[in-house]
């Protein structure tokens, strides 16, 4: 549990506005078959196009199903999705930047480059390409999305990484006689995972922003399960009679794009007081300079 | 100053050498025969003996060294296969849509250019006061909306509520307004914020208090003074925005029916058409990179402090 009470504490520190966004989603996400009113994918066509009743507060679509439960819906699908992704993408990215932080030399070089490689495309333009050779489904999204995300990830474990071997218990430990697989497990990749955390949550945002994107273009979650982009693409043929439909989905994903960039951008300022432990935050300190300089020529 | 620029045309032609492997290597580790898919596509009634042919006639049979070198070869003058679904010339249909995607990127770059700089003087200019929060609060909404929810807003309000311009597809050249808007749009937003985050830092800085103690105005001095100490971050900035806008285009270009590269590329991940896709990624990779190497040089070049420590 070494990582996630550090991680509970710094939620305490965050920007008001983005834990009350953030909440909101997580809770609508993990509650959303309970508090929807309607069956999502229930369809009445007598219905349809209906503007906001007691019954529908937020209105039916063109197909008479309730815009609010898919909404609700929607945050489930996309909540599951994120931290999908997420934890796909930091396994690979963790794993990959920890070997190479540990064992340095040319497992390093040769390591950075291929994420140096992936860094240079943009994530939409992967997850794209894979899903051009992979086909389309949902967990060939998941995949996607997580070959697209893991580079920044590894750079950033491998920062840890390289900044925890250099401390002086690691020393000590090779100095008792400490297995190099006890250190990696029960030392190196510990510290790492709860560094880079904080990290993860900061790009939750970009992330269901492009789930969203996927599913707009009609290469990510498809059509009957709920998905705010995916609604807003079915709704844009009728954007002329029903003009709700369309900007009610845009909305709610803005919103919740909003929370996820204000925490990421509290994340990068370091303006998250306390994240770890102060003893920490100096380490997380020298790790960014460590990174500026780095990313100078 | 050029053994600068050697190094880095150096590395770029590097990492575009390692991106034409993972482009090469994407389509080989790819499900499915190819020759099976081509053979069908010209009789449905595709025998052995046509499929061996197929794989003759494209060197499929050929150790994966040659074809790799076969493949870059072509690539490099601009020869990248057959479409498997169309059958049409990979690098013709690249050919033809390659100035829509270059006029709508263009196009969106000046919107972002003209828009984030109005957007941060006013910022800077009223500083801490009304104007500036509600820029603030608007370049944090635009960074947050999806393009292309920003795309369906402005069709909403433009087209179908005020009948300003063309919903979709090309009806003359007012139909670019408003997918230049959409792509320009979120750049726009993140740029602003560079300029006002750039004013603010080169504001406090002692240059500023010996100009005011000149006497010059607030706005002069921001116009003479800062211009020059945010142009490097600005154009760092830029540089990842229009990289972020050819992105951008592949949501866009389908939004308002456009043909160009970002549609063709979707059309080939939509039906896995492994040689659209390869071309168009390989396409993209290089843009991305070439654009890099652009933006560096341009850094150096308009900052006294790199150039001199680059030369």
């Amino acid at each position: 549990m070494q990582p996630v009470r550090p991680l509970l504490k710094a939620i305490g520190a965050f920007p008001r506005s983005a834990v009350f966004t953030i909440g909101a989603f997580v809770l609508l996400g993990l509650l959303a078959p309970y508090i929807a009113p309607h069956d999502p994918n229930a369809q009445d066509l007598l219905i349809a196009g209906q503007g906001p009743t007691l019954a529908h507060p937020f209105g039916v679509d063109h197909l008479g199903r309730d815009t609010l439960s898919r909404l609700i819906v929607a945050a489930r699908t996309s909540l599951v999705g994120v931290c999908l992704v997420l934890v796909c993408a930091h396994a690979i990215g963790i794993a990959i930047g920890t070997i190479a932080g540990y064992r340095r030399g040319w497992t390093d070089e040769l390591l950075m480059r291929i994420v140096d490689v992936g860094q240079a495309i943009p994530s939409l333009i992967v997850s794209l390409a894979v899903i051009g050779i992979a086909g389309v489904s949902y967990w060939n999204m998941i995949l996607a999305l997580a070959l697209a995300w893991w580079p920044g990830s590894a750079r950033i474990s491998r920062a840890v990484a390289v900044n925890t071997m250099n401390k002086p218990h690691m020393e000590a430990l090779r100095v008792l006689g400490a297995s190099p697989v006890r250190i990696y497990f029960v030392h190196l990749l510990p510290t790492t995972i709860g560094a880079v955390l904080v990290y993860a949550t900061a790009d939750a945002g970009a992330v269901a922003l492009a789930i969203a994107t996927l599913s707009f273009l009609g290469l990510g979650i498809q059509p009957p399960t709920p998905e705010w982009g995916q609604m807003l693409v079915d709704a844009l043929p009728y954007l002329e009679s029903d003009p709700r439909q369309v900007i009610l989905p845009g909305l709610t994903l803005t919103l919740a794009v909003i929370g996820f960039n204000i925490l990421g951008e509290a994340v990068a300022l370091n303006r998250v007081p306390k994240p770890l432990t102060s003893r920490m935050l100096a380490a997380r300190r020298r790790v960014t300079a460590f990174w500026a300089k780095e990313a100078r020529p | 100053m050029f053994a600068f620029i050697a190094k880095r045309a150096r590395n770029a032609v590097l990492l575009l050498f390692l991106a034409s492997v993972l482009c090469f290597a994407l389509v080989v580790s790819a499900p499915g025969n190819v020759a099976i898919l081509i053979a069908e596509l010209r009789t449905p009634t595709a025998t052995k003996a046509d499929i061996a042919k197929v794989e003759e006639e494209l060197g499929l049979n050929k150790p994966l060294l040659e074809r790799y070198g076969f493949w870059l070869n072509g690539a490099i003058h601009g020869d990248f296969g057959i479409s498997y679904k169309t059958g049409e010339a990979v690098g013709a249909s690249l050919k033809s849509r390659l100035a829509v995607t270059a006029t709508l990127v263009a196009g969106g770059a000046v919107v972002a250019f003209l828009l984030s700089l109005f957007v941060g003087f006013v910022g800077a200019l009223w500083a801490h006061r009304a104007p500036d929060v509600v820029t603030r609060g608007s370049a944090l909404l635009g960074a947050s909306t999806p393009s292309f929810f920003v795309g369906a807003l402005l069709v909403y309000a433009f087209s179908v509520t005020w009948h300003v311009f063309p919903t979709f597809g090309f009806a003359g050249p007012v139909s670019w307004v408003l997918p230049w808007l959409t792509l320009g749009f979120l750049p726009a937003a993140v740029l602003s914020r560079v300029v006002r985050v750039g004013f603010e830092e080169a504001m406090a800085k002692p240059y500023v208090l010996t100009a005011m103690s000149k006497g010059l105005s607030r706005t002069s001095i921001l116009v003479r003074d800062a211009i020059p100490n945010i142009a490097p971050t600005y154009l760092n900035a830029l540089g990842t925005q229009i990289g972020t806008m050819v992105v951008g285009a592949v949501v866009v270009e389908p939004l308002f029916a456009w043909q160009g590269i970002g549609d063709l590329f979707l059309t080939g991940v939509r039906f896995r058409d492994f040689m659209v896709v390869q071309a168009c990624l390989l396409v993209f990779i290089t843009f991305f990179i070439i654009l890099n190497v652009v933006v560096d040089i341009c850094i150096t070049l308009t900052d006294p402090r790199l150039r001199l420590q680059r030369s």
